[in-house]
């Protein structure tokens, strides 16, 4: 027990430390709007995102949002149940500090030369405010503007590269797209509400329980169809995932590898809470006619052959990336079609293991994107022949990355596949639709091996062309990708407190 | 007499309708910025509607955070819109087409 009690709302410490970073960095801008001091800027960004996963990791230790139970503080609530901060919501605060400060340090070579730092930096830490904030909110109300949050900076900083046409299409695009979902969602939430006369998750699933919302099935089956159709844009699953390719390829690849780690976590944490707290299967399944596990089953295996397919062609290599963010999508996904009405926390604690792990692979893989378009040599496969004679260490940890994505045993990536696939058949017992999902996973992460060690091939055995400069080594790029391949490889001894820490907070929401 | 709140719903799913289809038939990306604050309204409408109909001030609350959010999805849009056309020099949503899958 502390020695002294701190006051209620300094559980959202995580993301209130990234909002204040966000408002310093405005208010260096505002000193000198001219500067571009890169070590000042970035390194303020750096520091707060740090400090907010130092300030998550010891609440997590501290037992804050454990279930009193075992051994823990109890769950936080604030603001009258409105934002919540459990074991989910410090699960998720970690993800997305973590690929925020792998970001700015990349960054910090990445931008070398660019007019709008202070404003980059600011929006970054901004959008991750928004993120941490999704993962504590327990009301609609509060999950659409946490959401608008991470959104809003988003737009713009795909769209950074002024001069740059593919970066301001794709910020247009998914900018255009960002909108449309956004206006169905909050369409969702109206519907949800007419249905029910609360947005507080936990009041809606009272009053559904109570047969407050037994007259308006339709009006609610519709509205959480459109709340689906909202997350699945947050996390680029199909049908909305249109925008992913378009907006990973063109945007600064600093930027591609935040929206398709952290922005894609935080689109889980909505779905994973907005599903189980507030339409509790077996319940919602009377009102409504049908249990949305059905939908998840469906949205999961077409989003993972979709983005593996879709993958296995590509010719670009972010592009590729981008498809393959896809594919992931599609495996997290299983962890919400593996839910029954009276279990499911495995295959659901696997889904947050793959999340962690995701962040660190998937992140770092984007930022080697990063590196090789800091050198300058191309987008295509063939542009990215023999790189491993004049860059081992970077081309090592690609390989790192790659083999991980694809589910290879000694790296993190594997095992996070191995609990989902474990996860999907013990499911299976009380829904045989998860045996497809099952398969469905490992056909797919098979093709997925195809293009993965296309590239690792290309990096390590294609010779390199005759005629390449000498490669720089610039120090954030390289301390941040081998962060990220050192915690995909350590993630497997480590892994005993990960999956404790992802099985707690999914037990919690689950029951 | 007041108006049943079955006809909200009728109305703030025609406004949603209207906007939906700017949305997908057209080519000026002003006109789609438009057709997204049609699709918010009609959820505005809703909110507002069943606030009454259920006698709590939620939806009504919810309305404004709404209204303040949309006008700045809007900022954020033109901003994109204007380099677009900087870029571009047009507005037409099909024009730019440097990435094909």
């Amino acid at each position: 027990m502390a020695a002294y009690q701190l006051p209620q709302w300094a559980a959202l410490a995580p993301a209130l430390l990234l909002a204040l970073t966000g408002l310093v960095l405005f208010l260096i801008d505002s000193i000198s709007p001219r500067s571009t001091d890169r070590t000042l800027l970035a390194g303020t960004a750096a520091v707060g995102a740090l400090a907010s996963l130092a300030v998550a990791v010891w609440f997590t230790a501290a037992g804050v949002g454990t279930p009193t139970v075992d051994g823990g503080e109890g769950v936080i609530e604030i603001f009258d149940g409105q934002f919540v901060v459990d074991q989910l919501a410090l699960y998720f605060m970690i993800v997305v500090t973590i690929v925020t400060a792998l970001i700015v340090v990349a960054s910090y070579d990445y931008l070398a030369g660019h007019t709008y730092q202070a404003e980059y930096y600011s929006l970054v830490v901004l959008a991750a405010t928004g993120m941490a904030t999704v993962a504590a909110a327990n009301s609609l109300v509060t999950i659409f503007i946490a959401l608008e949050l991470t959104s809003l900076p988003s737009y713009a900083l795909v769209a950074i590269l002024k001069d740059n046409r593919g970066s301001v299409e794709a910020g247009l695009k998914y900018f255009l797209i960002g909108a449309l979902s956004s206006a169905i969602f909050v369409y969702g939430i109206s519907l949800v509400y007419g249905a029910t006369g609360v947005l507080q998750l936990d009041s809606i699933a009272e009053v559904i329980a109570d047969g407050g919302a037994d007259g308006f099935g339709g009006l609610l089956g519709l509205g959480i169809l459109m709340l689906l159709g909202g997350i699945a844009f947050k996390t680029a699953s199909v049908p909305f995932h249109f925008w992913a390719p378009e907006a990973y390829e063109g945007a600064p690849a600093p930027i591609s590898a935040f929206l398709s780690s952290a922005s894609k976590a935080a689109g889980f944490v909505i779905a994973f809470r907005v599903f189980n707290v507030a339409f509790p299967l077996g319940e919602i399944g009377n009102v409504i006619g049908f249990d949305w596990t059905v939908a998840f089953v469906v949205l999961a295996i077409v989003t993972m052959t979709v983005g593996n397919f879709a993958a296995a062609t590509q010719e670009n290599v972010k592009r590729m990336l981008a498809y393959s963010s896809i594919g992931h999508a599609g495996y997290a996904l299983i962890g919400l079609a593996g839910l029954s009405a009276d279990g499911g926390e495995l295959v659901m604690g696997a889904a947050l293991m793959h999340l962690l792990v995701y962040g660190f692979m998937n992140t770092g893989a984007f930022l080697f994107v990063a590196l090789a378009e800091h050198w300058g040599v191309g987008r295509t496969f063939e542009d990215y022949n023999g790189l491993s004679s004049q860059a081992p260490v970077a081309c090592g940890a690609m390989a790192v990355f790659l083999f991980s994505l694809a589910g290879i045993p000694p790296f993190g990536g594997f095992f996070s596949k191995y609990f989902l696939f474990t996860g999907a058949l013990q499911a299976a017992t009380a829904n045989t639709a998860m045996l497809a999902v099952a398969a469905a996973l490992v056909v797919n992460s098979a093709l997925s091996l195809y293009y993965y060690s296309r590239l690792v091939k290309a990096l390590w055995i294609e010779d390199p062309p005759a005629t390449r400069d000498r490669l720089g080594q610039p120090t954030g790029l390289y301390a941040a990708i081998v962060v990220a391949a050192v915690m995909t490889i350590v993630i497997l001894p480590g892994f005993g407190p990960v999956a404790e820490a992802a099985t707690g907070a999914a037990e919690a929401l689950v029951n | 007499m007041t108006v049943a709140v079955e006809y909200y719903v009728l109305l703030s799913m025609a406004v949603f309708c209207i906007g939906l289809m700017g949305v997908l038939t057209r080519r000026n990306a002003l006109l789609f910025l438009m057709s997204v604050e049609l699709m918010l309204n009609a959820a505005n409408i809703n909110l507002i509607a069943f606030a009454f109909y259920h006698g709590n001030l939620t939806g009504q609350v919810f309305a404004l955070f709404t209204m303040a959010l949309a006008a700045a999805e809007v900022a954020v849009g033109l901003g994109i819109i204007l380099v677009l056309y900087r870029n571009f020099r047009d507005v037409d949503v099909t024009v730019p087409t440097t990435m094909r899958w």
